[in-house]
């Protein structure tokens, strides 16, 4: 991949935009990189044609109105949703039905999910240590000592020995991102993941977020926290209609969308 | 010491209190209820007073008594009787070790085991039989203790937890080689309640994994496989288990070749086992529908694997789901052995139906099958109650 592939990544959506506005955190290497591609359900286009590429250490933000395909596209990247047309290629290997690659991807992509899926059946300790020790080999020393590490990160280590239904749901999703991270992921997926918590629980799952964002972590974030957004992402996509219509800096958003439908929807929202 | 007697005078107002409480609100609040409460009182009083003056006065218990060898093993030899006992502890250590490790005993389940324990002292007549069974019952207390003493101990609790799981693994196996193996008794020659005990330890201890395995097939994506799975599931369940029995006695023999001839008490297992597993797939197929999809996706996301999916993330949870339903299923198991008196085995009941049919005993049938019909019923118990002090503690990691 060139440069030039990221610039006309969005060229066939049409916008004019986002063209100019060179990633912020471009510093790195290509490690996502998403053309052409497509996801149906039945007969219905979920995705008409995505392109868009991530570079190391970049944050980026997708968001639009609900049914635009944002979600269906963050899951595609770990093939939770198989795309039926386009490449996606992420961190060199590209994504088909070749069973090795994809295990190898889901554990170099951590996902964080709206409804934190914790394993309800197990500790919150276990939770964490249990993917490292089965898929990384890892020991059950060395992996609770990295278990108790990340609860630290995250802020509640006094929780590990609990079951996540003893846990508040901002607690619950701060658990499921050091779950996610325990694995040493080079990129995490975030998919709404402030959605289901109620508004005073919100802060804390940012907080911890933003802290990733900071240490230099790759992240593709589904959100409508426009503010938290705007702090930390180097670049927005804007998504409707299983497309993406605007791409851009935050700034570039806030003060200068150019499409109608961007306007209409930040409108709407902020 | 005027104080203390004010205290104990308080307690007890507010027990008595609290009992005319609560005796106003469930017993005779309104008209229908306490019509229904009187009716019932009346009813439970005279079954208890009928039940009680037939076992202590009406009852001639001698049948039983005589009787005993042949309702509890059968046609077992008396001299290969000593090939029982160590299973018997082994199951006994077992038990007392995995019920500290999971709860605090608590009285009405003590009382319950203090009379079963009483119970069967009172029929082991010789003193020999008496000791060893005391022994069992020692072995078991000393192991509820160290169960209990786990509790706060990880390191200690981990080990314990290993030891229980693998134990159970092994008692059958260890039952049935102890019991046949180094010139031991043949399995034609089991019989009695020990018949029906084995049985339904085999048909458990093969059914369930089986069944678990044909869960999975029958949910797998692999077209071959699930129609496999699908049609094992369908044929065995399509039966009533006493064909299944005579047609693993009657017919099946004239299909095999005599190479590969059994014995027919071991056909008739492994018809138990499968049909166990049938019912077991189709429980096991619901809880895997009952687990959120999120949780595999999940699993998925952190690149665990189908397998370890499976076993990790899928299966706890599926189970965990149907324990209810997987113990009913296992309840039944046990009741259905009897069936096995149709193949000319004799088994609790059929040994029991034997000793009320001898010249000497005429007219004792109601003391023998309220005797057997006890020993069913305190196992079924037994069961039942093991597996809600099991949900229980397994409650604890549920939404």
């Amino acid at each position: 991949m060139t440069d030039n592939a990221i610039q006309n990544s969005s060229s066939d959506t049409g916008h004019t935009g986002g063209a100019s506005d060179a990633p912020t955190g471009s510093s790195g290497n290509l490690i996502i990189s998403c053309k052409d591609v497509t996801v149906s359900f039945g007969d219905f286009q979920a995705l008409k044609g995505i392109s868009a590429d991530v570079y190391e250490g970049e944050v980026v933000v997708i968001f639009g109105p609900s049914g635009s395909g944002k979600s269906t596209f963050i899951r595609t990247i770990n093939r939770l949703e198989e795309h039926d047309g386009g490449t996606i290629i992420v961190d060199g290997i590209e994504l088909n039905d070749d069973i090795g690659n994809l295990d190898q991807i889901r554990s170099e992509v951590g996902m964080v999910f709206q409804q934190f899926n914790l394993f309800p059946h197990l500790s919150v300790l276990r939770n964490i240590t249990l993917a490292p020790q089965k898929v990384r080999k890892m020991g059950r020393e060395e992996s609770e000592t990295l278990a108790m590490e990340l609860l630290e990160r995250v802020g509640i280590p006094e929780q590990a020995d609990k079951f996540p239904s003893q846990l508040s749901g901002g607690q619950q999703q701060r658990v499921a991102i050091a779950r996610a991270l325990a694995m040493q992921p080079k990129i995490m997926l975030f998919d709404e993941p402030t959605s289901a918590l109620d508004p005073e629980m919100i802060k804390e799952v940012l907080d911890v977020m933003g802290e990733l964002a900071r240490s230099g972590m790759t992240m593709m974030i589904v959100t409508h926290e426009m503010g938290f957004a705007r702090e930390v992402a180097d670049r927005f996509l804007f998504f409707d209609e299983g497309e993406v219509v605007e791409e851009g800096t935050p700034e570039h958003f806030f003060t200068n969308p150019q499409e109608d439908r961007t306007k209409l929807f930040l409108s709407q929202i902020l | 010491m005027n104080v203390a007697d004010t205290q104990v005078t308080r307690i007890e107002r507010s027990t008595i209190d609290r009992a005319r409480k609560w005796a106003r609100a469930n017993l005779v609040n309104g008209t229908a209820n306490t019509v229904l409460t009187l009716v019932s009182v009346t009813l439970a009083a005279y079954l208890i007073y009928t039940l009680t003056r037939f076992v202590f006065v009406g009852a001639d218990w001698e049948v039983v008594d005589v009787n005993r060898r042949l309702i509890f093993l059968g046609r077992y030899p008396k001299e290969e009787q000593w090939r029982i006992w160590p299973p018997m502890w082994m199951v006994m250590g077992l038990g007392g070790l995995s019920y500290g490790m999971l709860s605090r005993g608590s009285l009405r389940d003590l009382a319950w085991l203090g009379a079963a324990v009483v119970f069967i002292l009172a029929f082991l007549a010789t003193t020999t039989n008496g000791l060893l069974f005391g022994g069992g019952v020692l072995v078991s207390i000393a192991a509820y203790g160290l169960g209990r003493l786990s509790i706060g101990r990880p390191l200690l609790r981990s080990k314990l937890r290993l030891v229980t799981i693998v134990g159970w693994f092994l008692v059958i196996p260890f039952a049935i080689i102890l019991i046949t193996g180094f010139g031991g008794v043949k399995p034609a020659l089991w019989g009695g309640l020990l018949l029906n005990v084995l049985l339904a330890a085999i048909g458990i201890g093969v059914g369930l994994p089986l069944g678990i395995l044909l869960a999975l097939s029958r949910a797998s994506s692999l077209p071959l496989l699930k129609g496999f799975a699908t049609s094992i599931i369908e044929i065995t369940r399509g039966g009533p288990l006493i064909a299944w029995l005579f047609i693993a006695r009657f017919v099946l023999p004239a299909f095999i070749p005599d190479a590969f001839e059994t014995d027919p008490i071991v056909n008739s297992m492994i018809v138990v086992s499968l049909f166990t597993g049938a019912y077991v797939a189709e429980i096991v197929r619901g809880g895997l529908q009952a687990v959120d999809r999120g949780q595999v996706e999940a699993a998925d996301a952190l690149g665990l694997g189908t397998f370890n999916v499976t076993v990790f993330i899928v299966l706890p949870q599926a189970i965990r789901a149907v324990i209810p339903a997987l113990v009913s299923q296992m309840i039944a198991l046990w009741k259905d052995t009897t069936l096995f008196a149709f193949l000319g085995f004799t088994d609790a009941l059929s040994g029991g139906q034997a000793a009320y049919n001898q010249a000497a005993f005429k007219g004792s049938q109601i003391e023998v099958l309220v005797f057997v019909a006890l020993l069913f019923w305190a196992v079924a118990f037994g069961m039942s109650r093991l597996s809600q002090r099991f949900e229980r503690v397994l409650g604890i990691g549920v939404r």
